[in-house]
């Protein structure tokens, strides 16, 4: 690759140099923009083109527009959906609440990542130097940002503005520019957002487990809003429940572009006010840089592994908590209303057959399991960073084995996976039973164990990814996260496209507690977890540790 | 003949290579128990490289490598047992205090020498309550130089120990190599500091692109280049055409100045002849040896 060093004929070098971060931030966004683009206007067009394909006649539309319509359920986990016997209008629902939650995690991960990320790995203090401060660089790296953001919204506009001049489909260029707008605006305001705990936060993790947070929030509040009756005033108090507000293609209400906006933009300013109170490498939260040693704990590589992990270990027990918790709370009030074939019929493909709280409870726990899942590809990341980092040298050139290291992290992680798993269990329980949904804690707690095996297996797989292609842990086991959560999305709605439920992962399971729990599939996923890691704890000692 | 165990550091034929790139090429090293060896080269020579195979952090492409005598790719634990490290890049854990660190570390060693790491702590001016990411470079430099310091390891491999220190803080350390080989302990020291080689090391060994080129003692290795002979001759300067080994000759009326490779008999022999009003006999310093060496064309790096 040719890298040119000098300025490009033409342009001020004081103008480059002062723009530095700006463009490195669009550069470094261009790629991903342009997939999301492609991949968000890619979602309009099958929503668009699968719904005629599947709901043929006026008659089995109005159905359809009827039963979910007034479903709580169904509004609670993907959004309020409106005028479904519309192609329209089941395709702003059928690719909102996805390319919302998508969105929002990228830009909150992206965010952090270029900006948190690359001050802890000490490359900010080249570019904030001379030309620029740290002020402007988060100036710029804003409108990096925003100019990736537009790039987002320029393609999925292309894509849907092209699929609505089909005869079928009917979505003006107004509408689409539009609908496009509503689906960017996620990642709009988590970008905001990641920039903003970027300033606060004294390393990326923490960055990104703030945003995180925020992003938790902003889903449980909107949920509660749209699911139970007479709290819908809380959709307005979420920047999620806002985008849903926009209401593409369906019953637009520009109106909630103020809120988003003002959020965005105060934000973006926070972030710009607190970049210019603090150093480059420092944070605005206080980081006490000395402490009492806590050494009791800290006896050998176990015990690191425990004290690396415990904040993350924290963080995700008490979020699957509270998410089980408003899930629970929401169960009974949505649950009552998965009564008629076309939810059911979605409810069954997703495994959860009949109705009532219990099938419900059935579908968030196959949520509950991503989660979880997602939890085992963040903190078993965890591991190959402190083999990239160079840390873990230190405990192999002493008395540790690699065989011991490795297996102190393959069981801290179980464990703490197999403790957010209970309390998925435990706290839906909590929830579903103030609401005297009458569910068992029996079967609760069966069914948060039964979402352990899954998790167990994207461990193994990141396990068995760590000895072979060690550069690759975090992308396979995120791939595998990601093609079971889309089969689940598109199989869910789409009857024929069985075979994509078939390849998640998640699948697999059974989804109690609206079916007993299959502990034969169960051993077989978490065997399987287990193999891989023997494997891969094999082909780990035969290679070398490589650094990056 | 030695045991094998007698020696430290032994390597047959080490050889590691990324692609084409021979990061190190049959190394043939022996280092006795007891010794303090210089281990020098230029960047990317492949210094590192011999420390993570001696570590078994790497695998080697061929050859053997053994400390004290026990396989350094099959027993990685055991041999691990006597040795001590400060690794290439200071890379630690952010979040724990230096105190944290040091434990950490000793812990993993299994040996510490309490007294003596407060000691080190002491003479390196460490504060151990800070946490890792409050320190400078310097800081983590002496966190990883104490770590392996205090458990006084039979055999201590040290790759830049200096990098980052101050000029007080170096001669702390060299007073620490001091204490260890007084007290028998080997020392591996890769570095780019020559004066600190100059000072500390019985023997050095000089890698270029891979390959051993010299190793030696310093005095040996002297023997083996020129040194610079500057005399003032009393009467006519003479005839020094046939006077072997010599080169760069520059003579400016009763002034000689020149560099003479192998014995310097000769050359003196001659110059008596016409009686030696002032003579100067300089040997190289560390400096102009590696400097010679490290310039020297890669078709003569194989050949020793
Ligand atoms: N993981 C790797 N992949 C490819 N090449 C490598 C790798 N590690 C080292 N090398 C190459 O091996 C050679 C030796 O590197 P090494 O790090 O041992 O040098 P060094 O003598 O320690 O240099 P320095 O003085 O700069 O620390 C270099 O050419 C380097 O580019
Ligand atoms: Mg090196």
């Amino acid at each position: 690759m040719a890298v040119s060093l000098a300025p490009a004929a033409g342009t001020k070098p004081a103008f480059r140099a002062r723009t530095v971060v700006a463009r490195r931030t669009a550069r470094r966004s261009l790629r991903a923009a342009v997939l999301w683009g492609y991949v968000f206007g890619i979602t309009v067009a099958s929503s668009a083109f699968s719904y005629n394909t599947i709901y043929k006649t006026a008659a089995e539309r109005r159905r359809l527009d009827l039963v979910f319509g007034a479903n709580r359920a169904v509004a609670a986990l993907f959004g309020p959906a409106a005028h479904l016997d519309t192609v329209p209008g089941f395709t702003a629902y059928k690719s909102s609440m996805a390319v919302m939650i998508i969105g929002a995690v990228w830009g909150l991960l992206h965010s952090t990542r270029l900006l948190r990320g690359e001050e802890d790995a000490g490359r900010w203090d080249l570019l904030v130097s001379g030309e620029t401060t740290l002020r402007q660089a988060v100036i710029q790296a804003l409108s990096g940002f925003a100019a990736a953001a537009a790039l987002v919204w320029l393609i999925t506009f292309a894509i849907t503005a092209a699929v609505g001049r089909a005869s079928s489909v009917r979505i003006g260029v107004q509408a689409s520019l539009y609908l496009a707008l509503a689906l960017v605006s996620s990642s709009v305001i988590f970008l905001a957002v990641g920039t903003l705990t970027s300033q606060l936060a004294a390393s990326r993790r923490r960055a990104s487990s703030y945003a995180g947070v925020v992003l938790g929030l902003s889903y449980g509040l909107r949920m509660v809003g749209d699911a139970v009756p007479g709290l819908h005033w809380m959709v307005w108090t979420s920047p999620l429940g806002w985008v849903e507000e926009l209401r593409p293609l369906t019953d637009p209400q520009p109106l909630a572009l103020v809120p988003i906006v003002a959020f965005t933009f105060a934000v973006a300013l926070a972030a710009v006010y607190f970049a210019g109170r603090r150093d480059v490498g420092g944070s605005i939260l206080p980081e006490r840089s000395s402490r009492e040693a806590r050494l009791r704990t800290l006896t050998g590589p176990l015990g690191l592994t425990f004290r690396l992990m415990r904040s993350s270990m924290t963080s995700w027990v008490v979020a699957v908590a509270i998410g089980g918790l408003l899930v629970g709370i929401t169960a009974q009030a949505a649950g009552s209303t998965v009564v008629g074939s076309s939810v059911e019929q979605v409810f069954t493909r997703l495994g959860a057959p009949g109705f009532g709280a219990k099938a419900f409870l059935g579908v968030i726990f196959v949520i509950l399991a991503m989660t979880v899942g997602f939890q085992a590809a963040t903190q078993f990341g965890m591991m190959r960073a402190e083999e990239a980092g160079g840390r873990a040298d230190h405990l192999l050139v002493g008395a540790v084995s690699r065989s011991r290291w490795f297996l102190g992290w393959l069981v801290a992680v179980a464990l703490s996976l197999l403790a957010s798993s209970l309390a998925a269990g435990l706290f839906t329980w909590i929830g579903a039973s103030l609401q005297g949904s009458g569910v068992g804690v029996g079967s609760c707690l069966a069914a948060g164990v039964n979402i352990f095996p899954p998790a167990l297996f994207i461990l193994g797989a990141g396990a068995l990814t760590i000895g072979f292609l060690p550069r690759l842990t975090g992308a396979v086991m995120y791939a595998i996260l990601g093609w079971s959560t889309l089969a689940e999305l598109v199989g869910g709605f789409v009857a024929e496209s069985h075979w994509a439920l078939d390849t998640s992962l998640f699948h697999q399971m059974s989804a109690a507690p609206a079916v007993a729990p299959n502990w034969q599939t169960s051993a077989v996923l978490a065997g399987l977890g287990v193999l891989m890691a023997i494997v891969g704890h094999q082909a780990l000692l035969r290679r070398d540790l490589e650094q990056e | 003949m030695a045991r094998a165990a007698d020696f430290a550091i032994r390597t047959q034929a080490l050889t590691k290579r990324y692609g084409d790139v021979g990061a190190l090429v049959d190394l043939d090293l022996e280092v006795a128990a007891g010794e303090v060896i210089g281990y020098l080269g230029p960047n990317g020579a492949g210094k590192t490289t011999t420390i993570r195979l001696l570590l078994g952090l790497i695998r080697p492409s061929s050859g053997r490598a053994e400390i004290f005598g026990v396989d350094c790719h099959r027993r990685p634990v055991e041999a691990h047992q006597r040795v001590a490290v400060v690794p290439g890049e200071a890379n630690l854990w952010p979040e724990l205090t230096g105190a944290e660190t040091l434990h950490l570390l000793g812990q993993v060693h299994g040996k510490v020498d309490d007294a003596y790491r407060d000691e080190l702590i002491g003479r390196f001016e460490l504060d151990p309550s800070k946490k890792v990411r409050a320190y400078s470079r310097g800081n983590r430099q002496k966190v990883l130089l104490i770590g392996a310091l205090m458990s006084r390891a039979d055999l201590l491999l040290l790759d830049e120990p200096t990098s980052g220190l101050d000029p007080l803080m170096e001669q702390a350390f060299r007073v620490s190599v001091g204490e260890a080989r007084e007290r028998g302990q080997t020392v591996f020291l890769s570095s780019h500091v020559l004066s600190e080689v100059e000072a500390l090391c019985d023997r050095v060994a000089i890698l270029r692109q891979g390959r051993l080129v010299e190793s030696g003692s310093l005095s040996e290795m002297r023997h083996l280049s020129a040194v610079t002979v500057e005399a003032t001759v009393a009467g006519e300067m003479p005839e020094l055409g046939g006077v072997s080994g010599l080169s760069s000759v520059a003579v400016e009326g009763k002034a000689l100045r020149c560099q003479v490779h192998g014995p310097i008999e000769p050359l003196l022999t001659v110059l008596m002849q016409s009686g030696v009003a002032s003579l100067l006999i300089r040997e190289p310093s560390l400096e102009e040896l590696f400097l010679a060496l490290y310039g020297r064309n890669s078709d003569h790096a194989g050949e020793h």
